[in-house]
């Protein structure tokens, strides 16, 4: 593990017991991601902001359901921070509704993918600078990541099946072969 | 001296996909620069998520064409993560080799487009002659141009006997040989040097704050490539030489990608040089299990990263990737501010965007 993600490490280990978990993995090369997950969205900020004096980089942000199945509302956020070819990933639950604190005053690049998040799930950002849609026009509905739409309606064709039909046939084929 | 607002784009002659820049000039200068996407936005990432892991490997080579093979590679390590696979040795190899094929073509692509921009046509022809060598190596050893279907899950789709190594070193060779003398233009040629040195420059502060990758960032000076700092594949065991610049202008951009076309051949000789013998895949796919994964590689544009949860059944709970152009198109406010208004597409194609990547 590079010191900057133990240095990382430090820093979850500094929020109060019980508000966040923090597991590391380390790959057959030695490079090492963790796994963060708080509690408590309020303990966004303060992590990123300290994560950002490292210097950590943020990498990317995803946005998910709470639950496939929809049995449980809500989303989870993921950030992905890069300290130095290592990974840490912070994780925190939003409510259905919710909104999670804009990470832009302190990665720049917290931006755009904090305007997609906000276009695909109807997550508000708290203090985005520029909380416009990014890719997907206004007159699109909301949150449509999180709009079942059946995949035949979706591409318009019903070829699929067929296509991975003849994949199997052929697979089988090639098994007697 | 007035101030008014030019469009540029969507459908722009100069630019290769649709992006739309609104672009406020005071004369000849620009002095803002606003970017509005969504005009390729697929919905790949949801599509992802109806389709099985072995229907997005071929889903996810097709969401750009130019880093085809990133894609299915960052995927197929992160759902080995997960799966706890450990590639045999020499598809570790096979994989770095196809990666680094699909790099040479990427970057000769971007070198010439900047040429085309600069008026230097000649040079652009050349490129392009140059590039189509790696194509024909493309479609020799993998039966297609672009998309090479080189990866699966738990190894290659391929393999080099004899005869197909002795075939690739042979290109390559071709290629070094070309590259050194198109190198000689790029770094001397008074007209070039002309157009694109002091052009659309990005500190390396600016760098750094908008978390820029790839060789847009480390020709500013920022030293970080995935392929040192988090090695995958055969990387841990190969010599991979960082390049970069100091200017951060469009030459030195330039430049940077021409000289990770050399590096990408002396590491697939490497690849030729050192790669065991043995299987190139393992014999069967386990179950996947839950769980959820990074992988990171380094893309011919700078780091690709891709975040997959899976929940044990055969489709992925959710699969997330961010491509370097994604980053990077927040590098050209900063080149395009002060910069003439006949520099901007020459500036915008220095970043080497993909619009399909970053919209998916």
């Amino acid at each position: 593990m590079k010191d900057i993600a133990a240095a990382a490490g430090s820093l979850v280990a500094g929020l109060a017991a019980g508000r966040a978990t923090l597991v590391w993995r380390t790959d057959g090369k030695g490079v090492a991601t963790g796994w963060c997950v708080l509690t408590d969205p309020a303990d966004l900020a303060p992590l990123a902001e300290g994560l950002a004096a490292l210097p950590a980089r943020l990498s990317a942000i995803t946005a998910f359901g709470a639950d496939k199945a929809k049995k449980t509302p809500g989303f989870r956020v993921a950030y992905h921070f890069d300290l130095d070819g290592d990974t840490l990933t912070v994780t925190v639950p939003v409510p259905e509704g919710g909104s999670v604190a804009s990470l832009t005053p302190w990665f720049a690049n917290a931006d755009w993918p904090e305007r997609e998040m906000a276009e695909l799930y109807a997550i508000a950002i708290d203090g985005h600078p520029d909380p416009r849609r990014l890719f997907v026009d206004e007159q699109l509905g909301a949150a449509v990541f999180d709009q079942y739409i059946p995949f035949s309606a979706m591409v318009n064709a019903a070829t699929t099946k067929g296509l991975w039909e003849q994949v199997i046939a052929r697979g089988k084929e090639r098994a007697k072969e | 001296m007035s101030s008014y607002r030019i469009p540029v784009g969507p459908l722009h002659v100069a630019l290769e996909e649709p992006m739309y820049f609104k672009v406020d000039v005071s004369g000849e200068t620009v002095t803002a620069v606003e970017i509005v996407a969504g005009h390729a936005h697929r919905g790949i990432e949801y599509l992802v998520a109806k389709r099985n892991i072995h229907q997005n490997l071929v889903l996810t080579e097709r969401v750009c064409s130019l880093c085809s093979n990133s894609h299915p590679f960052t995927y197929c390590m992160a759902l080995e993560q997960i799966a706890g696979i450990v590639l045999p040795e020499r598809a570790e190899y096979l994989r770095v080799i196809a990666d680094e094929i699909k790099r040479i073509a990427s970057n000769l692509f971007n070198v010439a487009i900047t040429a085309h921009l600069v008026g230097f046509d000649t040079l652009f022809m050349q490129v392009m002659e140059l590039r189509e060598i790696m194509q024909d190596t493309k479609e020799s050893i993998f039966g297609n141009r672009m998309d090479l279907g080189a990866n699966r899950i738990g190894g290659v789709r391929y393999d080099l006997d004899a005869d197909g190594r002795d075939y690739l070193a042979a290109q390559l060779r071709h290629v070094a040989r070309e590259l050194l003398e198109i190198r000689k233009i790029y770094e001397g040629d008074a007209s070039f040097l002309r157009r694109t040195r002091g052009v659309g420059v990005l500190p390396a502060a600016d760098a750094a704050r908008l978390g820029l990758v790839g060789p847009v960032a480390r020709a500013s000076g920022i030293a970080a490539d995935v392929r040192i700092k988090a090695p995958y594949a055969a990387y841990d065991r190969l010599a991979v030489e960082m390049q970069t610049g100091e200017d951060g202008d469009v030459w030195s951009r330039t430049l940077v990608r021409l000289r990770e076309a050399g590096t990408a051949i002396a590491i697939i000789d490497q690849c030729l040089k050192d790669m065991p013998g043995g299987p190139v895949s393992i014999p069967s796919i386990p179950d996947i299990p839950a769980g959820e994964a990074i992988a990171k590689s380094e893309a011919p544009r700078g780091e690709l990263i891709y975040y997959l949860r899976t929940d044990g059944s055969d489709k992925p709970e959710r699969l997330k990737w961010r491509v370097p152009s994604f980053n990077n198109w927040s590098a050209l406010p900063v080149m395009l501010k002060g910069a003439r208004i006949a520099d901007i597409a020459l500036i915008v194609g220095s970043i080497d965007p993909c619009v399909s990547c970053t919209e998916r």
